[in-house]
């Protein structure tokens, strides 16, 4: 499949690489403890931007007949070289105060020593040198390609930071972890690419040239240390280092280097002989060795630290991303013009090809002629009866990357005028453009040639949606196939053990519905309105079933039906029976944490999630419930703990309408009989939450949409937009 | 005849013991200005050599990374062999056009002995100077400049 410049790029440079990279980020984890484990060394006594240089210079001077330098490091330690009145040197940390001596400079650590040196080189000398910097540069490249590959797939450079949706999980994780450490990534490779430069010589080198005239230097008027103008201006923590005079000759004299100048000074008069401003380079060279290293800030050594674990992150699941796509290639047994159905399509990273490669194979096996292509690909097909399109969407609702020219190429292209269409659309119900571009492309096709089946959507890659399509189009080919699941079915991962509490009887029930109680491990973080995904054959089949959160273990509200897959499951099961399913967050179905008001509203088993969070509503927040029932018996399900509710104030109103009573109301029509309560709770910002079934969804909307027009003068769309509306319902 | 002995063996220990407690030392400092050349920071090692020319003591070291002491390859031989600790008398290497002081311990009885004093410098995928700055310790001597032939400039020596 064609994939995009940037695309290319980023895979081609991070293999062209990663064995540099990787061995370079790890050994870079490895050195980001060394300025840290330096800045906790205790010898950073005093405040060195109180002290100035005249204390320091003096003191040091009335304490040892010989100084020979004074250096303030990145970590604000101060080290010094002297001679004592009984001559010895001594070399290492002072107090800066009091000039008394406090440890010897402490070796470097000989591992620090050797990690940084394979680091830098790869004990290569030059040559690894050389190697370390291109690849640095390389990744800086490939931080830039993936920027503009987050942006492109946010839509634009605003929504940078907006939500990424989580499709899977290496490629969520690329994504959020791809944008959090671009900037010190960028960083990281812009100062070692600067480093770099600066061993080969590249850059103009940093050197201060002094000019002094030595004709006029005089040794008056004579001045006391401590009042030379200059050092008496300085506070400690500008200065780099004191080089004191080597001599006790006018011509030689204090070379006092700060961080952005250089100056000499007459150890006599105190005046200043010279001053030169540090060239931009060394200013550049220390600015990026300090960037690079961590040096003297424990932040920025732990910031770079993450960076480079992210780096091996983004090898990882990189990697495993291309692994994935590389499997979902097209291959054709005939050419196009022999072709009678021709399949197309559409995907930006890859996930719809084996839908369509199944689909590919089972006509095959058919014994017909088959080609598959991609949308970009379009072209005559001289024999071809059936065209048949499978796309996915990109960012919001624009063309995958292979299709982007799919629609002007329809236009252009002459093709057979019998030809029929059907398109299958892949996407997430989660982006608000919902294989936006499949039906795009439909409205197109159907200006040109004829619609064979409706389009059709499928959410989450799910195989039964697919089933189900195939069945339909395959019937309408006088075709008789199943596609086989096997090739699309992704094994459940992330299976959470549970144990069975406690279940009612479904012979109890009026209809058939039973509640279900779950044990899950103390460590499994949930919430009610959060979904369980259970398998009750092992297989791609999954069923979902919302939670309710009751005391810590999970209940479920389960109306059995015959032949039901998921709730014969759940009903076979024995208290005290295991069996694993998978937890899938909803977070957008959760009970408020402030609300001036909720309303919820539920039929059926809708009840389910609504149960746990009146039990959890401990803030007492005002809710009132609509709750659709059949007959008052079915409400002896849920009597017991409703009516506790309301007792603890969890519940404040329960409105319970009955279908299959006498007087046969609905929830909608309680909500109608409650219009001017509800309308104004919408104006104070209360929240509604719907469960159950779409039929009832359906009525609900249309009621409430009647309310806000009628009452407040405004379309529901208006308090949805403002996430006043929750809803959950299948 | 055994007292003879005896004394000879006692008057040889103490001749000994002076000459080796007898070793009085000088601080002197020692300022090294490089050239300007572009490359590397250079390794500087200071050596006393003994009249015959052979090195007999390593007096200082800038540079303190040893996997790179074997490119310093006279040196070397004569320090390599035994290795001894230079942790006390070790300092950074020195980059082109800097300068450095450091302090060095020489015996009295050095100089004006037919000793000399030896700067040898080797910079990475450069030259190497045995021989970049080195003359006879004389008291005279120690307290002068001296111009280097190599990435030495000069250096220049005082007495503490």
């Amino acid at each position: 499949m064609t994939i995009s410049i940037w695309r290319y790029s980023h895979l081609a440079l991070a293999v062209s690489s990663f064995v540099f990279i990787l061995l370079a980020s790890i050994t870079g984890i490895i050195l980001a403890f060394e300025p840290i484990s330096d800045k906790l060394q205790p010898y950073q006594v005093a405040d060195l931007n109180t002290l100035s240089l005249s204390e320091t210079v003096s003191i040091f001077k009335d304490n040892y007949p010989e100084v020979i330098e004074i250096q303030i490091d990145a970590n604000h330690f101060v080290f010094a070289s002297v001679i004592t009145e009984d001559g010895k040197s001594l070399n290492g940390y002072f107090n800066p105060k009091t000039a008394q001596f406090l440890a010897n400079r402490k070796e470097p650590s000989k591992f620090f020593q050797w990690v940084t040196n394979f680091h830098r080189s790869l004990f290569l000398k030059g040559i690894g040198r050389f190697f370390v910097g291109l690849c640095s540069f390389i990744l800086f490249l490939i931080a830039i390609s993936g920027l503009i590959l987050v942006i492109k797939r946010q839509g634009s450079l605003k929504k940078m930071f907006s939500k990424v949706i989580n499709e899977n999980f290496n490629q969520y994780w690329h994504v959020v972890l791809g944008r959090l450490s671009l900037i010190p990534i960028i960083i990281i490779t812009i100062t070692g690419v600067y480093l770099s430069f600066e061993k080969f010589n590249i850059l103009p080198k940093a050197t201060t040239s002094h000019i002094v005239n030595f004709d006029v230097i005089s040794e008056t008027p004579k001045l006391d240390l401590l009042q030379f103008p200059i050092f008496k201006n300085t506070k400690l923590s500008q200065v780099k280092s004191v080089e004191f005079p080597f001599s006790q000759d006018v011509e030689d004299y204090f070379i006092l280097e700060l961080k952005d100048r250089e100056i000499l000074v007459n150890q006599f008069t105190g005046t200043v002989l010279s001053e030169e401003k540090q060239p931009l380079v060394g200013f550049f060279s220390n600015l990026s060795l300090n960037l690079h290293t961590g040096k003297g800030s424990i932040i920025w050594s732990i910031i770079l630290a993450i960076a480079s674990i992210n780096i091996l992150f983004f090898i990882y699941s990189g990697f495993a991303m291309t692994l994935k796509r590389s499997k979902a290639k097209l291959k054709n047994k005939f050419k196009k013009d022999q072709a009678k159905y021709v399949i197309l399509v559409g995907s930006e990273n890859g996930s719809t090809l084996p839908f369509a490669n199944v689909l590919y194979k089972q006509l095959l096996q058919a014994g017909e002629k088959v080609f598959i292509s991609e949308l970009n690909k379009y072209s005559s097909y001289k024999r071809a009866k059936q065209l048949i399109v499978l796309t996915a969407t990109y960012g919001q609702g624009e063309a995958p990357t292979n299709a982007n020219k799919f629609l002007k190429l329809v236009e252009s292209t002459k093709q057979n005028k019998d030809l029929k269409f059907s398109v299958v659309g892949f996407g997430s119900l989660s982006y608000p453009d919902f294989c936006k571009f499949a039906f795009d492309i439909n409205i197109k096709l159907n200006d040109y040639f004829k619609e064979g089946t409706a389009p059709f959507t499928i959410h989450d890659k799910s195989v039964e949606a697919f089933e189900q399509w195939t069945q339909v189009w395959s019937k309408s080919q006088g075709l008789q196939f199943k596609i086989s699941e096997k090739e699309l079915v992704i094994k459940p991962k992330l299976l959470k053990k549970l144990k069975v509490l406690e279940k009612t009887q479904v012979s109890k029930n009026p209809d058939q519905t039973f509640l279900i109680t779950l044990k899950p491990k103390k460590s499994l973080r949930f919430k009610s309105g959060d979904l369980l995904a259970i398998y009750p054959n092992h297989d791609y089949r999954e069923r979902l079933y919302s939670i309710g959160k009751i005391n810590g273990n999970m209940q479920l509200s389960v109306k059995y039906l015959e032949g039901g897959l998921g709730s014969n499951y759940l009903n076979k099961l024995e208290l005290q029976n295991k069996f694993k399913a998978k937890l899938v967050k909803n977070s957008s179905f959760y009970f408020p944490k402030q609300a001036s008001r909720v309303i919820l509203i539920a039929n059926g088993t809708g009840i389910g999630p609504f149960l746990g969070m009146l039990h959890d509503n401990k803030k007492k927040i005002k809710t009132h419930l609509y709750l659709g029932l059949r007959t008052q018996a079915s409400f002896d399900l849920y009597k017991q703990q409703l009516t506790n509710f309301i007792s603890d104030k969890k519940l404040r109103k329960l409105e319970l309408s009955l279908s299959q009573e006498a007087n046969k109301t609905y929830v909608q029509d309680a909500l109608f009989n409650d219009a001017k309560f509800i309308a104004a709770m919408l104006e104070k910002k209360g929240i509604i939450m719907i469960c159950g079934s779409l039929v009832m969804q359906k009525g609900v909307l249309g009621v409430l949409e009647k309310i806000c027009a009628t009452y407040n003068n405004k379309p529901l769309v208006y308090y949805q937009n403002r996430q006043q509306l929750k809803m959950d319902c299948y | 005849m055994k007292v003879k002995q005896f004394l000879l063996i006692v008057i040889a220990t103490l001749g000994l013991l002076s000459v080796t407690s007898f070793k009085e030392t000088t601080k002197y400092k020692c300022m090294i200005q490089m050239t300007n050349y572009t490359g590397e920071a250079a390794y500087v090692v200071i050596s006393l050599i003994n009249p015959q020319g052979e090195y007999e003591k390593t007096l200082y070291v800038q540079g303190d990374d040893d996997e790179w002491y074997h490119d310093i390859s006279d040196w070397w031989k004569f320090y390599g062999k035994k290795r001894g600790n230079l942790d006390a008398i070790t300092g950074a290497t020195i980059a082109g056009g800097a300068r450095t002081i450091s302090v060095i311990d020489i015996e009295d009885s050095k100089i004006d002995a037919g000793y000399s004093i030896r700067f040898e410098t080797a910079v990475e995928d450069q030259e190497y100077y045995t021989k970049d700055v080195q003359f006879p310790l004389t008291s005279e001597n120690v307290k002068s400049k001296q111009d280097g032939t190599g990435f030495i400039r000069y250096i220049r020596m005082m007495p503490n």
